[in-house]
């Protein structure tokens, strides 16, 4: 698929949250390593974490490429894209020379790529086939609030592009912890069916175990997604409506694309020196 | 990744054939197979048997009561698994995925380029809501590191820095906790060192917990 892309010389690093709560934090960022390792663009490919092993501050040991690509594994721009990550792997800008002579090259988030309109329109249709569009109404949630944190912002342009290119009832952004509150589902749409796609990068703690509660999905948290047989069923109904609510967007296999992406994004910006 | 897959050869050949509570012996046509340390006396068709190297996720991913990991160098891996692996680059896929990073920080400082960061320095560098554990006391910072640190139900991994910038270690831990030839899990084998060079993210929240009041460090 990336005929043009080969990276032979390079390392990648994805950089990724991770939980010590939840164990299904890391594993979509290991599962799109596992997925570009295999198609061997790069000499090397590895995940750190902020919450978990390898840590940020033990990433700049796990390589011998003298170039690396850094793709952070978060959905938008924000506190831990300017300030942790920069901070933690001693990054100075979009291009850092380290003190043993390796470039390190730091691509933007995931979240921000251009085909995420794409990937969570297809998440919809997935959870909810064969239900019509104009009678549905579509919920992106993300987390809201928070320091830096522009993942609200990000999930509200998500919501219009969706808007001006489909032909869902309604299309609305909605938030943990801020207006408007995903708790508030049924007040916010109108449709019979309410689909809601979580813009979050894992099944963690937040899409599996938070919102299904706000949602009244469940009484109380569960356990946690890897600790269930069955992942979600789908629709249930709840305050008189059809309510479908899909797996967190950063699962879709196509984000192994999306970093790839970055780093040719990276290199068309930036140079490839 | 060549000079990882020597050092690991090397280290086989002379008897350090673990890391952590994995124990790595040879396998068939030139293949390994990796156990826990303690099911070393165990025959191996009565462990629970895994073939692929991604399975070692599964492996790491909860402790024996089914409790979620996650500190991979905790000694708290899970016993009963027997993971097959084909050839040195599967083995070292493995161990990176049962203890991650590890192998890459052992070459480091076989190189001598593995610097330590004080306590003092780490918590100091920390924003947002762990910006408040750089208000830690040197002594309440040699108790949090004594209390989530520890070799016994802490942490398995070889201290490599100081509490303050050029000052002593944790004094409240034995001096074995410092010396990456000694075997941390306390069986005193020849092992592969898992290393520390820095404060994680785990024990800076324990000290920010410690601060807020919401769980206190024993004294």
């Amino acid at each position: 698929m990336y005929p043009a892309l080969a990276k032979t010389n390079a390392a990648l690093l994805i950089v990724g949250h991770g939980s010590t709560q939840n164990p299904d934090s890391s594993p979509p960022s290991h599962v799109h390593a596992e997925e570009i390792r295999r198609r061997r663009i790069f000499a090397e490919v590895a995940c750190c974490f902020w919450k978990e092993e390898p840590s940020f501050r033990e990433a700049r040991y796990l390589f011998e490429s003298r170039e690396v690509y850094v793709v952070p594994n978060f959905i938008s721009e924000g506190y831990f894209t300017q300030t942790v990550i920069p901070r933690e792997l001693e990054l100075a800008g979009p291009r850092t020379q380290q003190p043993d002579g390796s470039i390190w090259k730091y691509c933007e988030p995931a979240g921000n790529h251009e085909s995420m309109t794409d990937l969570l329109l297809q998440r919809a249709r997935d959870v909810a086939p064969g239900i019509p569009e104009e009678e549905t109404s579509l919920l992106i949630v993300g987390h809201g609030t928070g320091l830096n944190d522009n993942s609200a912002v990000a999930a509200k342009e998500q919501a219009e592009r969706i808007r001006g290119r489909s032909r869902y009832a309604e299309v609305v952004s909605t938030y943990m912890e801020e207006d408007p509150l995903i708790s508030k589902w049924d007040e916010l749409t109108t449709a019979p069916n309410v689909v809601v796609v979580p813009f979050f990068i894992a099944d963690g703690l937040h899409s599996y175990q938070d919102i299904p509660v706000l949602l009244g999905l469940e009484a109380e948290p569960t356990a946690a997604a890897s600790q269930r047989e069955v992942f979600r069923q789908n629709p249930r109904e709840l305050r008189g409506r059809r309510l479908f609510y899909a797996a967190a967007i950063g699962t879709e296999p196509k984000f192994a694309d999306v970093m790839l992406d970055l780093v040719m994004a990276f290199d068309a910006n930036h140079g490839t020196n | 990744m060549g000079q990882i897959d020597d050092l690991l050869a090397r280290a086989l050949r002379e008897g350090r054939c673990r890391l952590g509570q994995v124990l790595i012996q040879p396998g068939t046509d030139g293949g390994f197979q990796l156990r826990h340390r303690g099911d070393a006396g165990i025959a191996s068709e009565t462990l629970e048997a895994f073939a692929n190297v991604t399975d070692a996720h599964l492996i790491g991913v909860n402790d024996d009561a089914g409790v979620y990991r996650p500190l991979k160098t905790a000694p708290t891996l899970r016993r009963g698994w027997l993971l097959r692996v084909s050839d040195a680059a599967d083995l070292r896929r493995a161990l990176d995925i049962l203890y991650p990073g590890q192998l890459a920080l052992w070459l480091a400082r076989e190189e001598g380029r593995l610097p330590a960061t004080s306590l003092r320095e780490t918590v100091s560098r920390q924003t947002g809501m762990y910006r408040i554990t750089g208000k830690l006391t040197t002594d309440e910072a040699d108790r949090l590191t004594a209390a989530n640190c520890r070799s016994d139900g802490g942490c398995l991994r070889t201290i490599l820095w100081t509490i303050e910038p050029g000052s002593t270690p944790c004094s409240r831990l034995p001096s074995e906790k410092f010396d990456a030839g000694h075997d941390q899990t306390g069986a005193g084998e020849a092992v592969i060192p898992l290393l520390c060079l820095e404060l994680c993210s785990l024990v800076v929240a324990a000290g920010r917990a410690h601060l807020k009041g919401e769980k206190p460090l024993p004294e």
